[in-house]
């Protein structure tokens, strides 16, 4: 019997725990199907995130929890020994702050400990750069599934605590904070998913800015419930949990399309791919379907999240104080720089890698995706299609979830018909496609490419150092944004701020150490000299008074 | 009666969308004679965009070899996208059919879909123009997006509604009249319009140096029809753009949907609109210079801040008022 002596493990399954168990579902079977079924680890990865959604009560939860972490700690070594120290210590971090959390009295203290407990977790400020390292290390079919349900579980622990456990002690400093921990990943994770040229990092970076999306939604909910505007809560968890669900089936595709991408063409650097698209379509049609989710556009599976979640920050900054309406603002500044970014990841995602020329041979002879990675993409693209084009009837499914979060709400009608907008774009793409049927022939020529003559034939796919690469396709970008908040050696400032002090102290405290253990023996015997006589003395002065 | 309504709307819906759809190269073309004949030229002929149009789709279209299958697909999603921008947007009257779905940021995400199929298409032959054209282009976007969500709050904040629709309705039944914040958001928004719709100080759309280009550097491997589409997407985002700057700071004079007999003064008044900002644009691009391409995110950072201040000064105003 595995649990508290005499107690054993308790179960509970209510509506806020199945959804996040089902949206683990698709990705799980999908990670399985792309290489990962034979791995131990993996299931128990696997089965620790279940035993942490499914839990009755607080042990279970955080038994759950450190499974999953040592879980996915040993698949991040097998992976890559470099980044599994940091991922360790969040790790170990994390849980520090959550058991102590989970045994407190509801209130601040407690809230605070779970936020950066499971904050560190999901990849939240200020620990949100150990992200970008440790999730690109293990296989494909694990990082999907760290991306897409592991940062979900420690949502799920804050949504839980937040809401449901604390729910009668909320404060609105608790939102307050949730929307600070999570604006800052969702500038940093956009432009740093705009920058890197390694493609698993670049989606990695995605995840730091969609936790930060979904953390922003949660914010806007509890601050909007703890003063008492039950409809702005509604809308605010609509929006963060829409966007997990939705994040939940585009991540885990574009990981596991990255993943078949790198076993292809041996190398996942964006420059060295290109022209993908003429060797992989249907893997390219995938990946153009999982990058519209990542990009937010319209009729893709992430634009009402991110309709919702704007909405929501519109409708904040509608009343209350000026300093927090004047915060608003400049919040929703922050979200339309970091949208119109992700939009530029996307793009770059597709047209550079798979758009243009091979940079490389390996890029010009890769092949198609078949048999488990590619049921499973097809499975993760079949689900999108639903969140996409029916975001309506997937909010309505979500309804009891919000009502549990808040209780005595009605969650408001989606203002957003992606059904309505793709009839008039067929309309009129078909329209265009009647006039232009007929309207002169088609014929395949030689690019005109600025006028320049062929490449000679030892360049079969023209000279590769003439097209863009992914650097120089973000050179602007990284000279008028990325220098300002990445500095010039673009380094994430949670890594700066936070990392990078703290492997100071460690190298300071381990230098003293050092020096304590290579003392010599008259140094030895000096300070147990020492200490004596500044014993006797203290006993003196103690006794002579 | 109420079925009379209904269909007066749907009439006036469909008037509204085959009106944009067929004025929108006349708008280029008008453009293109006033600021010709501003620079003491005779100019083109205002139906010269039209009959560029036709010669596009006579001629054959050439796909290059280095491109993918996706090659047509990009003219087809921006110029889809862009047509559904325009019967979103309320040109000469309010009350359209599609007006529920006139949400502010559903249109913000259309403008941003068509951009994205543009970006696609200048990185598909794999070109070196065309991506240079792109990446500049999607410098722009990042601080375009992030403006017109701080201008959208203005607009938000005074009309108490987030669709276009619903904006015109309440700024032009409201006596606003003349406030700082609406002053400040007007700059920031054709500040905003001017670089979405490639026009100077961010870009030239006459230009004929493919260093110096934005919006036409991606399109340089494309030709005939799919060309034709991608040159009727940027007509009709200067049309949509004027409507929208139109609906929102000159509201006066819109007719209803609705009500038949006000179709013909909106729509007098409505050509008058156009002919305003065609005038008031080509003025302020012979007057202006083109700028290096760093000195934009410069130009819409300023904008950005307009709208942040229009609605701090809103937020004052109603700490003062009420």
């Amino acid at each position: 019997m595995i649990g508290l002596p005499g107690q054993g493990l308790h179960w509970r399954v209510d509506a806020l725990s199945a959804l996040f168990l089902v949206i683990l579902i698709p990705q799980v079977v999908a990670g399985a199907l792309a290489g990962m079924r034979g791995s131990v680890a993996y299931w128990v990865f696997v089965a620790g995130m279940v035993l942490a959604l499914a839990a009755g009560d607080a042990f279970t939860l955080i038994f759950g929890f450190e499974l999953m972490s040592a879980a996915s700690w040993l698949l991040v070594v097998q992976g890559d020994r470099r980044p599994a120290t940091l991922y360790g210590g969040v790790a170990i971090f994390s849980g520090a702050c959550l058991i102590p959390a989970l045994f407190l009295q509801a209130g601040g203290l407690a809230f605070g400990l779970i936020l950066l407990g499971a904050g560190a977790k999901a990849g939240l400020a200020p620990l949100h750069s150990w992200l970008p390292r440790a999730h690109p290390a293990p296989a494909a079919g694990v990082s999907a599934v760290m991306s897409g349900g592991m940062v979900k579980v420690a949502l799920y622990v804050i949504i839980r605590y937040g809401f449901v456990v604390f729910g009668p002690a909320v404060q609105p400093w608790w939102g307050t904070a949730l929307i600070a921990a999570g604006v800052a990943p969702v500038l940093i994770g956009a432009l740093r998913a705009m920058l890197e040229v390694e493609l698993k990092t670049m989606l990695a970076c995605s995840t730091v800015e969609h936790v930060g999306l979904i953390a922003v939604g949660l914010g806007l909910a509890l601050r909007a419930k703890a003063l008492g505007d039950v409809g702005l809560a509604a809308l605010g968890l609509q929006a963060a949990l829409l966007c997990v669900v939705a994040h939940a089936l585009f991540k885990p595709l574009l990981f596991i399309g990255v993943g078949a991408v790198k076993a292809a063409t041996g190398t996942s650097s964006l420059n060295w791919l290109g022209g993908l698209m003429r060797g992989m379509p249907r893997l390219g049609g995938l990946m153009l379907a999982g990058a519209a989710g990542m990009a937010a556009l319209p009729l893709g599976p992430g634009f009402a999240p991110e309709f919702l979640l704007l909405h929501a920050v519109l409708a904040s900054a509608g009343g209350g104080g000026i300093l927090a309406r004047i915060g608003f603002t400049a919040l929703l500044a922050a979200l339309g720089l970091s949208a119109a970014l992700a939009l530029g990841a996307g793009v770059r995602l597709i047209g550079i890698g798979f758009l243009g020329r091979p940079r490389s041979l390996h890029a010009a002879a890769a092949e198609d995706i078949g048999g488990g990675t590619l049921a499973g993409m097809v499975l993760l693209a079949g689900l999108c299609v639903p969140v996409a084009l029916l975001p309506g009837f997937v909010l309505a499914r979500l309804a009891p979830v919000i009502i549990l979060a808040v209780p005595g709400t009605v969650p408001p009608a989606l203002a957003y018909a992606p059904l309505a907008l793709a009839l008039l774009m067929a309309v009129a793409g078909g329209a265009a496609w009647l006039v232009l049927r007929n309207a002169g022939t088609r014929r395949e020529v030689a690019a005109w490419q600025g006028g320049f003559g062929p490449a000679p034939a030892w360049l079969p796919f023209g000279d590769p150092a003439t097209q863009p690469s992914a650097t120089g396709f973000a050179e602007p970008v990284w000279r008028a944004i990325g220098l300002g908040i990445l500095g010039p050696g673009q380094v994430d400032p949670g890594e700066a701020l936070v990392l990078a002090p703290l492997a100071r102290i460690n190298t300071r405290a381990a230098r003293v150490a050092e020096r304590i253990r290579r003392a010599t023996v008259r140094q030895r015997l000096a300070f147990v000299f020492g200490a004596l006589v500044a014993a006797l003395m203290l006993l003196g002065l103690v006794q002579g008074r | 009666m109420s079925f009379l309504i209904l269909l007066a709307r749907v009439i006036g819906s469909f008037a509204h969308i085959a009106l944009v759809l067929a004025a929108a190269p006349a708008v280029i073309g008008l453009v293109g004679v006033l600021r010709a004949r501003l620079l003491g030229r005779r100019g083109p002929a205002i139906w010269q965009p039209y009959a560029r149009l036709r010669r596009l789709l006579r001629k054959d279209v050439l796909t290059p070899e280095t491109a993918t299958d996706l090659f047509p697909l990009w003219p087809y999603v921006c110029m889809a996208a862009m047509v559904t921008a325009a019967a979103l947007v309320p040109g000469f009257c309010t009350g359209l059919v599609t007006a529920p779905l006139s949400d502010v940021i559903t249109l913000a995400g259309l403008l941003a879909l068509a951009r994205a199929a543009t970006l696609l298409a200048g990185l598909e032959t794999g070109f070196g123009f065309g991506g240079a054209g792109a990446a500049r282009d999607l410098l722009f976007s990042v601080f375009v997006e992030a403006s017109l969500l701080v201008l959208l709050l203005t607009f938000g904040l005074i009309a108490h509604t987030q669709t276009v629709d619903g904006i015109a309705e309440a700024l032009r039944a409201s006596h606003i009249g003349i406030s700082v914040s609406l002053g400040f958001a007007l700059a920031a928004m054709l500040a905003i319009a001017l670089t979405e719709t490639g026009r100077i100080p961010a870009d030239n759309p006459a230009g004929h140096l493919e260093l110096a280009m934005v919006h036409e550097a991606m399109l340089l491997e494309y030709s005939g029809g799919l060309l034709a589409l991608f040159e009727y997407a940027a007509m009709l985002r200067l049309i949509v753009w004027m409507d929208l700057i139109g609906t929102i700071f000159l509201p006066f004079g819109m007719a209803r949907a609705q009500d038949v007999l006000s179709w013909p003064g909106g729509l007098a008044l409505w050509a008058g609109k156009l002919l305003v900002m065609a005038v008031a644009l080509c003025l302020f691009e012979v007057s202006t210079a083109k700028m290096r391409v760093f000195r934009v995110p410069e130009f819409l950072g300023v904008a950005m801040l307009l709208g942040v201040l229009s609605s701090v000064f809103l937020f004052v105003a109603a700490r003062i008022g009420g």
